[in-house]
């Protein structure tokens, strides 16, 4: 497992840089029944939470509901989002493609998933067409791109197609160990690049 | 296929994409909970996934924020995390169960037990918050259910093991009193066995002699199964690697 313990050699302070997270207080204030920073929370979340989710789901009248449930659940759990642990953005992120992915490996989908993941490249092709449309930040974009073709296809596979790193092995024909390794490596490569590390 | 302890370094990547399977995430899971370096990790990596969300990110349609901010007007708000689960177990019995005396009576006490031993299965990481939420709804999804059924059965090794099922809602939520300690090494592991295959069901972190633990939460409930459970190397088994101590057979939906 070539560089398997790269990441974990590398000094992470605790806390989230990126000036004392604005949305963080925020959410503090929403957590505490403030109406207005909600709208605010909003209207800095609804476009990436159902960006995302789209991405994920495809169908749009369920990427709608799966977004209102995400915005609806920064409402209610505001209180439980813990700064010690990381960023509101990626609070928020993790949350809404938690649901997302949910939502699309529901029992009904997942032989029609299974199908799909068996026919190769069609998929692949339309996730990365769905995804490269979407790619409005040229910083992520630039990032992305430093990344070798199995990292960047195993990373947006997982990531905006919603698949497993099972299936995405499937897809990509590449063994399941290998794409692990490669949706860490490229992970670890785009947080360096992008700078967000803690 | 066994899950060293670098093997599951590497699966960080795919667990802050969501892009692991129930089992696989229940195990990496369980090695984050003692792995420090690893929940550092996960934190970093997911702050890269947030820049990969804000990157797609698209323009919302009008009527939709004011449909939101509406609802959330509606919506009551959670309390702080963390917030005595012991309070929080008693208000689920009394509220959720109300309606369902007997087998209220009986999981009094099981849950009561649950209360206290809850510090034992939390794990002090960034999705405790979810899971811990995630994991309440479904229990009280199971023992609401209307076609909830509980079972008890003896552990050979030791202890006493209460399963309450639900066809219905695919699930089951598995509690177990007074297990036979084990060596660190070694940890009980849950199965679920049946014609749809042998699935690994998680990990029972073994408390302090008589100590209550779970409740543990099994998705993916199938018709025949029956739950079984082992004794496995700590990090877990892909398959059962020894015979079980309990087999419980579930009743048919």
């Amino acid at each position: 497992m070539t560089g398997g313990q790269r990441g974990l050699r590398r000094p992470e302070p605790a806390g989230p840089r990126r000036g004392g997270d604005e949305l963080g207080a925020l959410l503090g204030r929403v957590a505490r029944g403030d109406e207005e920073a909600y709208a605010v929370v909003y209207d800095r979340t609804a476009g990436q939470v159902l960006g995302l989710v789209r991405a994920v789901v495809r169908d749009p009248a369920q990427s709608e509901e799966v977004t209102q449930e995400v915005l609806l659940e920064l409402w209610r759990s505001a209180s439980r989002f813990d700064a010690g642990r990381g960023s509101a953005a990626a609070w928020v992120t993790t949350l809404a493609h938690r649901r997302a992915v949910d939502r699309v490996r529901s029992e009904q989908k997942a032989a029609e998933r299974e199908r799909r993941a068996g026919a190769s490249g069609t998929a692949y092709d339309e996730v990365a067409e769905a995804v490269e449309a979407k790619l409005e930040r040229e910083r992520v974009r630039r990032c992305l791109g430093s990344l070798t073709d199995l990292q960047r296809e195993s990373v947006t596979l997982a990531y905006y197609g919603g698949y497993t790193y099972r299936e995405v092995a499937g897809l990509l024909g590449v063994a399941t160990g290998t794409v692990k390794t490669r949706m860490r490596d490229g992970l670890i490569r785009l947080r360096d690049c992008l700078g967000v590390d803690p | 296929m066994r899950f060293g302890g670098s093997d599951l370094h590497t699966l960080a990547g795919a667990y802050a994409m969501d892009a692991v399977s129930p089992p696989d995430r229940a195990r990496f899971e369980r090695h984050m909970a003692r792995c420090e370096a690893c929940r550092q990790e996960v934190r970093g990596l997911r702050e890269a996934t947030a820049a990969l969300a804000a990157a797609a990110a698209v323009r919302p349609p009008d009527a939709f924020r004011e449909a939101v901010l509406r609802q959330a007007g509606q919506v009551r708000q959670a309390p702080p995390a963390g917030a005595r689960p012991p309070a929080r177990w008693a208000a689920l019995r009394r509220r959720e169960l109300g309606w369902r005396p007997r087998l209220a009576v009986a999981l009094a006490g099981v849950l009561a037990a649950v209360a206290v031993a809850g510090g034992v299965i939390t794990y002090g990481m960034q999705d405790r918050i979810d899971q811990d939420q995630r994991r309440e709804l479904t229990v009280a999804a199971v023992l609401t259910a209307s076609d909830a059924t509980m079972m008890t059965a003896r552990v050979s090794t030791g202890g006493t093991a209460t399963v309450v099922m639900s066809h219905r809602e695919r699930a089951l939520v598995f509690t177990a009193a007074r297990l036979h300690a084990l060596p660190a090494a070694d940890g009980y592991e849950l199965w679920l066995i049946g014609p749809a295959g042998t699935r690994a069901a998680g990990m029972i972190a073994a408390a302090g002699r008589g100590r209550m633990v779970g409740p543990v939460v099994v998705s993916g409930l199938a018709a025949g199964d029956s739950v079984r459970m082992t004794v496995e190397p700590a990090g877990g088994s892909a398959r059962p690697t020894s015979s079980p101590v309990l087999v419980i057979s579930l009743t048919g939906p």
